[in-house]
């Protein structure tokens, strides 16, 4: 088709990058040239991808962790294949580095079978900016040379904000050695914090761990299932969220009484997310942000069972102790004095703390991103902060939607960026699907 | 199918989506303009009310308003909330299932269609709002009689 744009950059080369490209190169058009580029020394890993450490599974069960739509099953047949995984096996949680290799395969694989039509070029390094230009836009690299193309997909994931005030980044150059029976203190008790805790016990750290959320809710474990079935029409759409809320609470106790776990309940509202959070007004967006989230987080977001069961045992003998509360005060004096007020109690607790880390997973404003290119583009008017400011406003076709409110044709965006529109768009099972549409719209 | 109670309903709406943003109408006016009974009538505004579609205030100067802007308020989520899920019979629902006492619904062929149905259904209400079907109203020309003007 004439005046069809077939040259596409894609900034950023973690997981959503990957899948993008490869969704894009599903398309038989030999015109076609995809250009990914990523500032980290490997492609597919991003931040999710990128630890080694093997107890850091998969949130994901591997049947639902294909990066294409339309063969949910490329995943765990890649994992039979080569023997990592029996037929036979229960759910399977596969360790984040061996989902980083199979995706690295997976660009491998493209990049040999393209390397004679040229229809795919990677490049390492770091991108600066996007600007529009008459035919399409420019994209400028740290190198000082620019990359030219009809449109820019952002895939540029998770922000890799640096951590508030005392507080330091598990992993990060802050994070040095520390006396293995020295107390620590981390700031949120979601996936993250888990995370944290798997890492401290690989490293040896035995002393104990005081994790603190404004509700100090643990997230559930998952366990095998069926999901219920549920059409568009069954779904209240559009109403306050209290309404929606009571809706939601009844069908779970209408299934837990016909025996069926509540799992299944929410999994099987999972297809209609994305519609019920586009239908509700923006007081419900809001509201459920600040007061639902963290609950529904939890039993949305599991964790493997295996896990599970390591981290409820470092509950109950104390080693973990979640903390429901806000931190009011830190002093700094060689360790830290931090004062915790109790959410039930409001009654002030002091911790002696050797350090801080900060799993808190907050989304904090999307323009003091420490992202450059998104930075730049709110920065000069071409992009603008969704209206709760948890990522970039973008239209329900995924275009980047301009300080004035203009749809910009030429830069669109997926993944984690896109969720103020799109709500759950973290986890690959939400972003191939989306990945797989903006193909389909973009090349037909 | 859509009950008195959802037609009703849709008819209370957009009597609100007519008046000027912010005022507010008497129960007894909305009654009477669409003949509708009144206590059912104000049994349909409250649900409406508990959904956030409309917002009241006591008293002799209360009344009912829309909450939000009517091109916000799709058809479909009125309907569901007043008539819950959208079905054309009973049978053809999955959280409100009712069974037919005559006949077998693994086998039912006409179930089968409706649950089809019903998904068209909510392709058409959800796509409408308020504000469409209030403008509908005031110009009864057939579309291709408008696109040809």
């Amino acid at each position: 088709m004439t005046g069809r744009a077939n040259s596409i950059i894609i900034v950023g080369g973690g997981a959503s990058g990957v899948v993008m490209a490869a969704h894009l190169l599903k398309s038989p058009n030999p015109d076609l040239r995809v250009t990914l580029i990523e500032k980290r020394p490997h492609f597919g890993q991003g931040i999710a991808y990128s630890t080694l450490l093997s107890a850091h599974v998969l949130n994901v069960s591997a049947a639902g962790m294909s990066a294409y739509a339309d063969d949910p099953g490329n995943f765990w047949r890649w994992l039979l294949e080569r023997g990592l995984a029996t037929s036979d096996q229960a759910p399977v949680y596969a360790p984040r580095s061996l989902y980083a290799r199979y995706l690295k395969e997976l660009l491998d694989e493209l990049e040999t079978r393209e390397r004679e039509t040229g229809r795919l070029r990677l490049i390492r390094e770091e991108s600066l900016s996007i600007t529009p230009t008459t035919s399409g836009v420019e994209v400028a690299l740290a190198n000082g040379t620019s990359v030219v193309a009809h449109l820019a997909v952002l895939a540029t994931g998770h922000d890799e904000e640096p951590a508030q005030g005392h507080a330091i980044r598990m992993g990060s150059e802050a994070d040095t050695a520390l006396a293995p029976d020295s107390r620590v203190m981390v700031l949120g008790t979601g996936l993250s914090m888990v995370d944290a805790f798997l890492s401290l016990e690989q490293r040896g750290h035995s002393g104990d761990i005081v994790a603190v959320s404004r509700r100090g809710l643990l997230p559930s474990p998952h366990r095998k299932g069926n999901p219920i079935k549920l059409d568009v029409a069954d779904i209240p759409l559009g109403t306050q969220l209290s309404y929606f809320v009571g809706w939601f609470r009844d069908l779970i106790k209408q299934n837990q009484k016909a025996g069926i776990d509540w799992r299944d309940v929410v999994d099987g509202l999972r297809p209609f997310n994305q519609k019920i959070w586009q239908n509700w007004p923006a007081s419900a967006k809001r509201r459920f942000v600040e007061h639902t989230k963290a609950w529904w987080d939890i039993h949305r977001h599991r964790m493997a069972p295996e896990v599970y069961a390591r981290v409820t045992e470092a509950v109950q003998t104390g080693r973990i102790r979640l903390v429901a509360g806000r931190v009011a005060d830190i002093a700094r004096n060689g360790d830290f004095t931090v004062q915790v007020q109790s959410r039930h109690t409001q009654v002030l607790e002091t911790f002696e703390v050797a350090r801080i880390y900060d799993c808190s997973g907050i989304v904090r404003d999307i323009s003091t991103s420490s992202n450059s290119v998104v930075r730049s583009l709110v920065d000069r008017g071409l992009a603008r902060p969704d209206p709760l400011r948890i990522g970039l406003d973008v239209s329900a076709n995924c275009e980047i939607i301009a300080g004035d409110g203009g749809v910009s044709a030429k830069i669109l965006a997926v993944g984690p960026l896109t969720r103020g529109t799109f709500f759950e768009i973290d986890a690959i099972p939400d972003i191939r699907v989306q990945c797989a549409r903006l193909s389909k719209r973009l090349l037909g | 199918m859509l009950t008195k109670k959802g037609k009703y309903g849709l008819k209370a709406l957009v009597h609100l989506s007519r008046l000027p943003v912010g005022q507010l109408a008497f129960v007894n006016d909305i009654a009477t303009g669409n003949n509708i009974p009144k206590k059912f009538l104000d049994a349909i505004l409250g649900e409406l009310r508990n959904a956030g579609f409309v917002q009241s205030r006591k008293g002799k100067e209360g009344g009912y308003r829309l909450a939000r802007p009517a091109d916000e308020i799709k058809v479909g989520h009125v309907v569901r909330v007043l008539d819950g899920p959208l079905a054309p019979i009973p049978c053809a629902s999955r959280t409100q299932y009712q069974r037919c006492e005559d006949c077998n619904e693994a086998t039912c062929q006409v179930r089968h269609l409706m649950l089809e149905v019903r998904q068209a259904i909510a392709e058409v209400l959800d796509q409408r709002s308020l504000a469409e079907m209030r403008d509908m109203a005031v110009d009864d020309l057939p579309v291709v009689v408008k696109v040809q003007a």
